[in-house]
């Protein structure tokens, strides 16, 4: 192993058994002789709230908890907690997440009809091709067939060894002592089950070049000036609209900025200068005026 | 400045962390760009920019802006920056704080800063509220504005921190609103450029807290009410109005006093020091 600390972060909800899986991963490591340091939040549990543990094994380690965007596996018992903590998954790092969605209460208060629940809706094709190595299971339909939904964990905890590219032997006598006696058979499937389900994907794929963050909008040249806007980046506070001396920026029905009179802009910058958040840039193709 | 380019905020920015987490139509922001604004046209090269930041809605700017950046504790960022400039006096050192933190918490740090009159500029963005924890009454808040914490209006007077920071002997003192940007980074240039401690305050608009309990209307009206009231120091006398309310307040660079800096100082002292031992 190099000197180099593997990062996992495992995420996921109340009652999944996210502690289980870290303290299974941080024994095993331990056993082999490595250090490790695990940290856990999980205040909210007892709500379904969001509960998430980081595991730091290696020769040496300091640090508790993992940074953005270096975590080398981020393990997600739930589909949402996935895609919440993704930032914190390195370039080349391994995404494995559960595809069951658990859409929490919060996300059902607009109960007019047909209203859709606030829950993410990027579908799994459309996520993976972003990341180096995503693997969307469906652990718990896999626990479901065995029998026993509680067990989604231990087959999520099965991928986990095969990413990590460990000896199940290793794994097996941990689990077997961290699980209930009665459970220990059904957990053994369950994590032959995900181990198997790893092992059948076909080679991991190149690392796809990250998305870009900004979409920019910018209207043609009117008058030699261009504005850019950046919607992503607009609240609609409406300072703009409320500033322009040519009064000719408005918000359009997603409260984002738009240039309404393109003819009317003389390209006097006082919107970029009272822009909070930076969302519009005049370009005035180099011709500046007296500020 | 950037080989020669124009000003473009963008080149300044942490830009995987934006959009930044202001509310819509938070004056913090605007303040923001002016700084950023002031430094590319002072010539500061980003590494050479360090900017410390404290708690509260300002606070968390520093963290948006691509230099050096720290931040520090609650109240404490003139400390630590008085540390790192008389580590690094090669460094172009900013603080970046807020009414509740350089006021309250670290109130007495400012004194202290602006009577040793080493060379940092304060930039306080002043919006009378402690915005972040949301909305109690700060030492800025104009008397009767109300406040989670003021619910009959505020008996206390407000601050007058420019007044302070002049009469603790800062080098530099001025304040300017957020509606005027390319004034405002004229000021903070001021600061930027003035070898000793300059204090900048900035009038900023926290639309979403204070002006939603005020009544304030929308953040343009916001940053408009606030400039109607508000008396450029050309227009007359500064000190003829009482500083009982901040939209009183003369704005401008209000106050220079050519005092030796702290640092240069320090570094001779200590150079003669080694003579002796
Ligand atoms: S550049 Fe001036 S005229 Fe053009 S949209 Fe902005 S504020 Fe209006
Ligand atoms: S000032 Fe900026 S954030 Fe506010 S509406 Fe205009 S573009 Fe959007
Ligand atoms: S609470 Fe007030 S000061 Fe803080 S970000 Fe929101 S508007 Fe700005």
């Amino acid at each position: 192993m190099s000197d180099r600390p593997t990062n996992v972060l495992i995420v996921g909800v109340g009652g999944q058994g996210v502690i289980l899986v870290s303290k299974v991963l941080t024994e095993v490591c331990q056993a082999r002789g490595l250090a490790v340091k695990q940290s856990e939040v999980h205040g909210m549990a007892k709500r379904g709230g969001a509960v998430f543990s980081h595991v730091r094994f290696g020769r040496e380690i300091w640090s508790p908890t993992i940074a953005q965007g270096e975590a080398d596996v981020l393990l997600a018992l739930e589909w949402a907690e996935g895609l919440r903590w993704l930032g914190h998954l390195s370039r080349a790092g391994t995404l494995i997440a559960d595809t069951r969605r658990i859409v929490p209460l919060a996300a059902c208060l607009d109960r007019s009809w047909g209203a859709q629940p606030a829950y993410p809706r990027r579908s799994p094709e459309d996520l993976l091709a972003g990341i180096a190595n995503g693997f969307a299971i469906d652990a718990t339909g896999i626990a479901m067939d065995l029998g026993n939904a509680r067990v989604a964990n231990t087959v999520v905890l099965g991928a986990l060894s095969a990413v990590l590219g460990q000896p199940a032997e290793d794994w097996q006598p941990v689990l077997a002592r961290n699980v209930p006696p009665k459970t220990v058979e059904v957990n053994h499937a369950a994590f032959a089950r995900g181990r198997a389900w790893i092992e059948s994907r076909p080679e991991p794929r190149p690392a796809a070049s990250p998305p870009a963050r900004q979409p920019v909008g910018a209207t043609a040249p009117m008058n030699g000036v261009r504005l850019v806007i950046t919607e992503s980046w607009c609240k609609g506070c409406d300072i703009c609209v409320k500033m322009c001396p040519e009064r000719c920026l408005a918000l359009n029905g997603a409260q984002v900025v738009e240039l309404s009179d393109a003819g009317a802009c003389t390209g006097c910058r006082v919107c970029e200068w009272l822009c909070p958040d930076f969302a519009i840039t005049v370009d005035r193709g180099g011709q500046e005026p007296r500020a | 400045m950037l080989d020669g380019r124009p000003f473009d905020i963008l080149d300044y920015l942490r830009r995987d962390l934006m959009p930044h987490f202001l509310c819509p139509g938070c004056g913090h922001g605007i303040a923001l760009r002016a700084l950023l604004w002031a430094v590319h046209e002072t010539g500061i090269a980003k590494d050479r920019l360090a900017v410390i930041s404290g708690i509260g809605c300002a606070g968390r700017l520093a963290a948006y802006i691509d230099a050096n950046t720290f931040h520090v504790p609650h109240g404490r960022a003139l400390p630590f920056a008085t540390g790192l400039k008389i580590a690094r006096p090669d460094l172009a050192v900013v603080v970046l704080t807020g009414d509740g933190d350089c006021l309250a918490i670290g109130g007495n740090h400012l004194i202290h800063a602006c009577r040793r009159n080493l060379d940092l500029t304060c930039v306080m963005l002043n919006n009378e509220v402690y915005g972040m924890t949301g909305g109690q009454v700060s030492p800025t808040t104009g008397a009767g504005r109300l406040t989670t914490t003021t619910p009959q209006g505020n008996r206390e007077p407000a601050f007058d921190a420019c007044g302070l920071a002049e009469a603790a002997g800062a080098g530099l003192v001025g304040r300017e609103l957020t509606l005027h940007p390319p004034t405002l980074k004229n000021v903070i240039k001021e600061g930027l450029a003035h070898p000793g401690f300059s204090f900048i305050e900035v009038m900023s608009d926290c639309t979403e807290i204070f002006g939603r309990k005020n009544e304030m209307g929308s953040s343009g009206e916001m940053i408009l009410s606030q400039a109607s009231a508000m008396r450029p120091t050309s227009y007359g006398s500064r000190g003829a109005t009482a500083p009982f309310h901040p939209n009183a307040f003369p704005t401008g660079v209000l106050a220079r006093n050519e005092r030796p800096e702290y640092g240069a100082h320090l570094r001779a002292a200590s150079a003669s020091d080694d003579g002796h031992d």
